[in-house]
């Protein structure tokens, strides 16, 4: 990839007490492009996103952002950083007292001294861009999984952010929806030339659309490329982790002592 | 192990030592949104003043009936709605409203920001760049002081009139002595501005604990409900040491 990186992951270790996340992870997210970034479960996929929005803090190493580390901006400079940035979240995370068209309108109130009429017309047009023009009046209770997630991406778009993160955008949706969102990532990309990571087990999915992707296991990168390049990679990790072999380098099973041992061992379990 | 409990302990003063700092810090950017504050206002006045208003009612009424037995005995009863107004106006209002407002009111901020805790709406607003100091906590913490001397005032009006009912139409006492005692016994600065500044602190008290349990839940459903119990929990017992407090100072 030798585009120009906006973001950009230089040796972060990070852990959660003693139980160690990453452990030197390095990778570049360039410009413009959408950048998939998968991995198993529980590889700290979710907290590679805290980190790249700065509401965690590498242990060591660096995340930089328009070359600039967040490790060290201040509070204030962070928050001026975050407005480049949307994120949304598996959850949606709408705001429950607030109807969609207001939860839409949240960072407008928030950052922009535009009048009733603009933010209005600017909600309506995010709206009508996921497709949920109709459903402005209604609460959140009241939306589908999959509509929820398409009002929190009007949410994170409304301020044109430069840089768009999706975690885990596909997980829980019907083919049709999945169809739906992945249209829309590749509609803001290309319309609003934003930088997009998708954050995903979804791995057939997300290749169609990835122009780069990075397999992530064991807090490091262990597989980066082209999706064609990956698709033809002979790595066993890589082939397991994309076809979805039950067993591999990846054992199905979580360690434990041999089977036969544990079931005729008496008084073993509780 | 004590000394563990003790760290344990001064930890968790610590932290919300810091947390009412850095709401004291984000409310003067609050007051710039005062729509933000009056919205809260409403949310908890709706919430708690009929249970306020129905509470000082009964209180009054049981206050004068008690009283009125007593006096009686030494053939004072015309002073009794003095001796009801005081009670009220010192101790009672401000207490009995606080521990409802944290029963009714505190939970339901607890459960509001540990759900929005639960369901990221926090994250969501940090990474929005949007500060949840200064968009949720302090509009409801200035909220909470604003509202209570009022409901305290509401629970007071009705503990008197509940007096009212069973001093003058039930035992016969003449309207002019209960009225007129009450206006010599009750004194505007000692007795009624005191009691509101009670109410006051009682409200930031009780606001800040419920928001401090909430926005610091476990995000789950058993942290939600852990968070609404010891919110109402941690401010009774804050009311009721803060009374003695407050009391020992003013009086």
């Amino acid at each position: 990839m030798g585009d120009e990186a906006l973001i950009r992951l230089e040796d972060v270790h990070f852990g959660y007490g003693s139980h160690a996340v990453f452990s030197g992870l390095s990778m570049d997210i360039p410009k413009g492009k959408i950048t998939a970034i998968m991995g198993p479960s529980g590889t700290g996929k979710t907290t590679l996103l805290e980190l790249v929005t700065g509401q965690r803090h590498a242990d060591r190493g660096e995340v930089r952002i328009h070359g600039r580390n967040l490790g060290t901006l201040s509070r204030k400079a962070l928050f001026r950083l975050r407005r480049e940035m949307g994120l949304l979240f598996q959850e949606g995370a709408l705001f429950s007292d607030l109807s969609v068209f207001e939860n839409v309108a949240f960072p407008l109130r928030e950052h922009t001294r535009l009048s009733n009429i603009l933010i209005h017309h600017l909600v309506l047009m995010k709206l009508e861009a996921v497709g949920l023009r109709g459903a402005a009046l209604l609460n959140p209770s009241e939306l589908s999984g999959g509509m929820a997630r398409r009002v929190a991406l009007a949410r994170s778009i409304v301020l044109d952010p430069v840089m768009m993160f999706y975690d885990e955008p596909l997980v829980g949706l019907d083919p049709i929806a999945m169809g739906v969102i992945l249209r829309l990532i590749v509609h803001l990309n290309k319309t609003l030339g934003m930088t997009s990571v998708i954050v995903t087990h979804d791995v057939k999915e997300v290749l169609k659309i990835a122009d780069g992707s990075y397999i992530i296991s064991e807090g490091r990168v262990v597989a980066q490329g082209s999706p064609s390049g990956l698709a033809q990679s002979r790595d066993p990790w890589v082939r397991q982790f994309l076809e979805g072999a039950p067993d591999g380098p990846v054992p199905f099973n979580y360690p434990a002592r041999d089977f036969a041992s544990d079931l005729f061992a008496s008084g073993a379990l509780p | 192990m004590p000394i563990r409990l003790i760290l344990d302990f001064l930890a968790a003063v610590g932290q919300r030592a810091w947390f009412f700092g850095a709401t004291c810090v984000a409310a003067p950017r609050a007051l710039r949104r005062p729509a933000l504050i009056v919205e809260q206002v409403f949310f908890v006045g709706s919430v708690s003043v009929i249970l306020i208003g129905v509470g000082g009612l009964f209180v009054g009424l049981v206050l004068a009936l008690q009283f009125y037995t007593a006096l009686s005995r030494f053939g004072a009863t015309s002073s009794l709605g003095g001796l009801v107004a005081l009670a009220l106006l010192r101790e009672l209002g401000p207490v009995l409203t606080a521990l409802l407002f944290a029963g009714r009111a505190g939970t339901s901020l607890a459960s509001e920001l540990g759900l929005m805790r639960a369901t990221r709406q926090i994250d969501a607003m940090e990474v929005m760049a949007v500060d949840p100091m200064r968009r949720i906590v302090a509009p409801r913490f200035l909220a909470g002081i604003v509202s209570m001397p009022l409901l305290a005032g509401i629970f007071s009006a009705m503990g008197i009139l509940g007096a009212y009912l069973v001093g003058v139409k039930m035992m016969g006492l003449d309207p002019g002595v209960f009225w007129s005692s009450m206006q010599h016994e009750v004194s505007f600065h000692s007795d009624f501005v005191n009691g509101l500044i009670k109410s006051a602190v009682f409200g930031a008290a009780c606001t800040l604990i419920a928001v401090y349990e909430g926005f610091h839940a476990r995000p789950s459903a058993e942290g939600v409900g852990q968070a609404t119990t010891r919110s109402v929990v941690i401010s009774s017992m804050a009311i009721l040491a803060l009374d003695f407090i407050l009391t020992a100072f003013m009086y």
